[in-house]
């Protein structure tokens, strides 16, 4: 045990139903945690041209030297996988409880291998694991699962499930741990895969830190740096604690850069009854954090169902806003409300869902695609909530679109391909790249596709870089991809880093564990983890191809803030080479050899 | 001296709970916390902690068969060496801001009139009664 961590991690046999500890090796623990000891895992010990929902692919459920202490922001927990929605090597996050919980079990984190036969319960109490039968169960919600373990097995175990998507294998199915949720990529899917249908977490272990005044110290520093960041009225911190994360949509909308109606416009007239403050006055509305946060960005609402019913749930995120509602032109504040409930009650990504069914009524709009008695239009209610059913239950087209936007497309044919808003299956996040060029590369290039967690968003919405321009975008890019990941190393919050410095990280690190990095070290580490990513995708058979955009980008975009931007292909082809060429990457982009030896990972070489 | 709870400004974080179970056990541990934060979604959350002026006749002190408690200064106090653990006062405790833990009652102290829960709420959902009032 170094401080904070435990160095062990819990080894799960879904197929064999044993379990034991795994002490970490040194070779792992110089990636520090979280992220870098998912992708590092992954690396060694599973082959990347595997099917990802064979019982041969794992799920890394990791966390980090920073998990379950004081330090504000660190609160969640890390999966890495290989994803069954974009064939890539996958990180996926969700905030809450969980992460801390498995601390608090002396764990490092939890890898689950093989397959079960039987739908299973797992329940794991610090070291131990208990295999229940989930037959009560199977079909059951997220909700309704988690529920059955804390009525069933104790109210203190914290919980992560999948519902009916990621049963049914639906390609952006998640994993959701009590309203909060590992969203992107299939995490979900993955663990139906294996037939696991929730897992309960119970630790009675003590946190500690390797100098514990001088991290109480930091941690009191940072504390202050953060209230007086959630304090300020026109901050992003400030915005998010007053407002959720859809606080900053009046000024994505400002920009022009709100995708509306499947990335056909840049602003949405409707925008303004389901954004953040809108849903903040109107409301009701309680403020919920994840553990040890100060910024409380989660909201909990209730509201009417399009039935009449009496409903509650988590309020939209800023990003479901656009994939559910601006997207969509879905202007009802209650209908976004019920439908983001239906993709949480389902488990299924709302991101790439929004995505893949606005390129469906799109395409019902061009004749090239119905469903009998449904009417697929834009802005119809009945639509969205029939779909995301239709999605997660495999009924009718939904059993097309639960593959994913591209998957979609290319089994419908037709012509239809360029309007797919995607990276290698991933659907686009809530900012437009043909307004936002880094943006465009950063979805481009990303590991897991179409990700907007590691893109130059703050500098190109705040103006520091020139939204429009292509100039020097890659550099940025290629900055920010490094230092997110290695911030991922320790699970800090996307949002911590906009109101802390970088050189806080290594010094808390060193008083968590006494292990002493350079705040640039831990870049390198960063860039060292997604030049692993990147050779696992070579590997699994992704090419160039797969960083390239859909061709809507390169057509103008409509509407009147959001002056006829677009992509010129020849220009994105050319930010591409640069990008590639900056990384140290050939043409194709294959990591070369100085560049893997710089990095001290040639042994992964192709 | 003592705590005033605005339970609508709660936002669950436990940042309370972290800084209480470091106090008292150097680590963070959420059973070792003497305040606690349950939720009950969609609703506010219920927090249970000593609530000694709000508290009508201190139930604890009676209940106690070998007099471990006392109020001190409007500060109940356990005697962790006189505890038998029998849990009598966690049964009658209003606020069920009592619990046992490896044997031994356990209940919120106020630091000696500092409380660090207080200082590291930034929601003011947990204020001192002093600057409350």
């Amino acid at each position: 045990m170094t401080g904070s961590m435990f160095d062990r991690m819990l080894r799960i046999d879904v197929g064999e139903k044993t379990s034991s500890l795994w002490t970490v090796p040194s070779a792992v623990r110089s990636y520090v945690g979280g992220m870098g000891y998912g992708v590092k895992i992954l690396c060694d010990e599973v082959d990347p041209r595997i099917d990802p929902l064979s019982p041969e692919n794992k799920i890394l459920l990791t966390v980090g030297p920073l998990t379950g202490t004081s330090a504000p922001m660190h609160a969640q927990s890390c999966i890495v996988t290989k994803s069954p929605l974009s064939g890539t090597i996958l990180n996926s996050y969700a905030g809450g409880f969980l992460g801390p919980e498995i601390k608090f079990c002396g764990l490092d984190g939890i890898i689950f291998e093989g397959a079960g036969s039987e739908w299973s319960i797992l329940l794991i109490d610090d070291d131990k694991v208990r295999f229940e039968s989930a037959v009560d169960i199977v079909g059951k919600t997220t909700e309704e699962a988690e529920a059955y373990i804390k009525e069933t097995y104790g109210s203190d175990y914290r919980t992560v499930s999948i519902g009916p998507a990621g049963e049914k294998s639906v390609a952006m199915a998640g994993a959701f741990s009590e309203t909060r949720a590992f969203g992107r990529g299939g995490a979900g899917a993955v663990f139906g895969s294996k037939r696991i249908k929730a897992v309960g977490v119970r630790g009675s272990q003590s946190v500690t830190t390797e100098d514990a005044s001088l991290f109480s110290k930091l941690t009191a520093q940072n504390m202050s740096v953060l209230r007086d960041a959630r304090a300020e009225e026109y901050g992003l911190l400030g915005i998010f604690s007053k407002y959720g994360t859809g606080g900053g949509m009046p000024l994505v909308q400002g920009r022009g850069a709100l995708p509306t109606k499947n990335h056909t416009y840049g602003s949405f007239d409707g925008a303004e009854n389901i954004d953040g403050p809108f849903y903040e006055e109107k409301f009701y509305t309680r403020q919920i954090a994840c553990f040890g946060c100060p910024v409380h960005c989660g909201r909990i609402h209730k509201f009417s169902g399009t039935d009449g019913s009496k409903l509650w749930g988590r309020g939209p995120e800023y990003e479901t806003m656009f994939s559910l509602g601006s997207n969509l032109l879905n202007g009802d504040p209650e209908v976004l409300a019920e439908a983001n409930r239906l993709t949480e009650q389902y488990g299924v990504d709302s991101l790439t869902t929004g995505v893949t069914i606005a390129w469906a009524l799109e395409m019902a709009e061009a004749g090239k695609l119905g469903v009998q008695g449904l009417d697929l239009k834009f802005g119809s209610a009945d639509a969205v909530l029939r779909l995301i059913h239709m999605i997660c239950m495999r009924e009718g087209i939904g059993d097309m679109l639960a593959k994913g936007p591209k998957q979609a497309a290319l089994e419908l044919g037709n012509d239809s391909i360029g309007s797919a808003m995607q990276v290698k299956n991933s659907g686009f996040a809530a900012w437009m790249p043909r307004r936002m060029k880094g943006t465009g590369l950063a979805y481009a290039t990303s590991n897991r596709g179409a990700c907007h967690k590691r893109a130059p968003i703050g500098a190109e919405i705040a103006g520091v870089l020139d939204m429009e321009s292509y100039e020097g975008k890659a550099a940025a890019l290629i900055e920010t991809q490094n230092t997110v990941n290695a911030i991922f190393t320790l699970i800090s919050c996307r949002f911590h880093e906009f109101a802390t410095d970088h050189e806080v990280y290594p010094k808390l690190l060193a008083a968590a564990t006494g292990r002493t990095v350079q705040w640039d070290e831990m870049v390198t580490l960063g860039e060292r983890i997604w030049n692993l990513e990147k050779l696992f995708n070579l590997k699994a058979g992704l090419t160039r191809d797969d960083d390239r955009l859909p061709g809507k980008c390169f057509e103008p975009v409509l509407g009147k803030t959001s002056q006829s931007s677009v992509i010129e292909e020849e220009k994105f082809e050319a930010m591409l080479d640069e990008y590639y060429s900056l990384r140290g990457w050939d043409s194709e982009g294959v990591p070369g050899t100085k560049k893997l030896e710089e990095l001290g990972i040639a042994d992964y070489a192709m | 001296m003592g705590l005033v709870i605005d339970v609508g400004r709660c936002t669950e974080c436990k940042r309370c709970m972290i800084a209480c179970s470091l106090v008292k056990s150097g680590g963070v541990r959420m059973s070792s916390s003497r305040i606690e934060i349950r939720p009950n979604w969609p609703e506010t959350p219920e927090i249970r902690v000593c609530r000694f002026e709000d508290c009508a006749g201190h139930p604890c002190i009676e209940s106690c068969p070998v007099a471990a408690i006392s109020d001190s200064d409007g500060v109940v106090l356990i005697d962790g060496k006189a505890c038998i653990g029998c849990g009598a006062c966690v049964g009658v405790c209003p606020y069920q801001a009592i619990k046992i833990v490896s044997g031994i009652a356990l209940k919120c102290d106020l630091c000696g009139g500092d409380p660090a829960c207080v200082k590291e709420c930034v929601t003011g959902a947990l204020q001192s009664r002093e600057v409350a009032e």
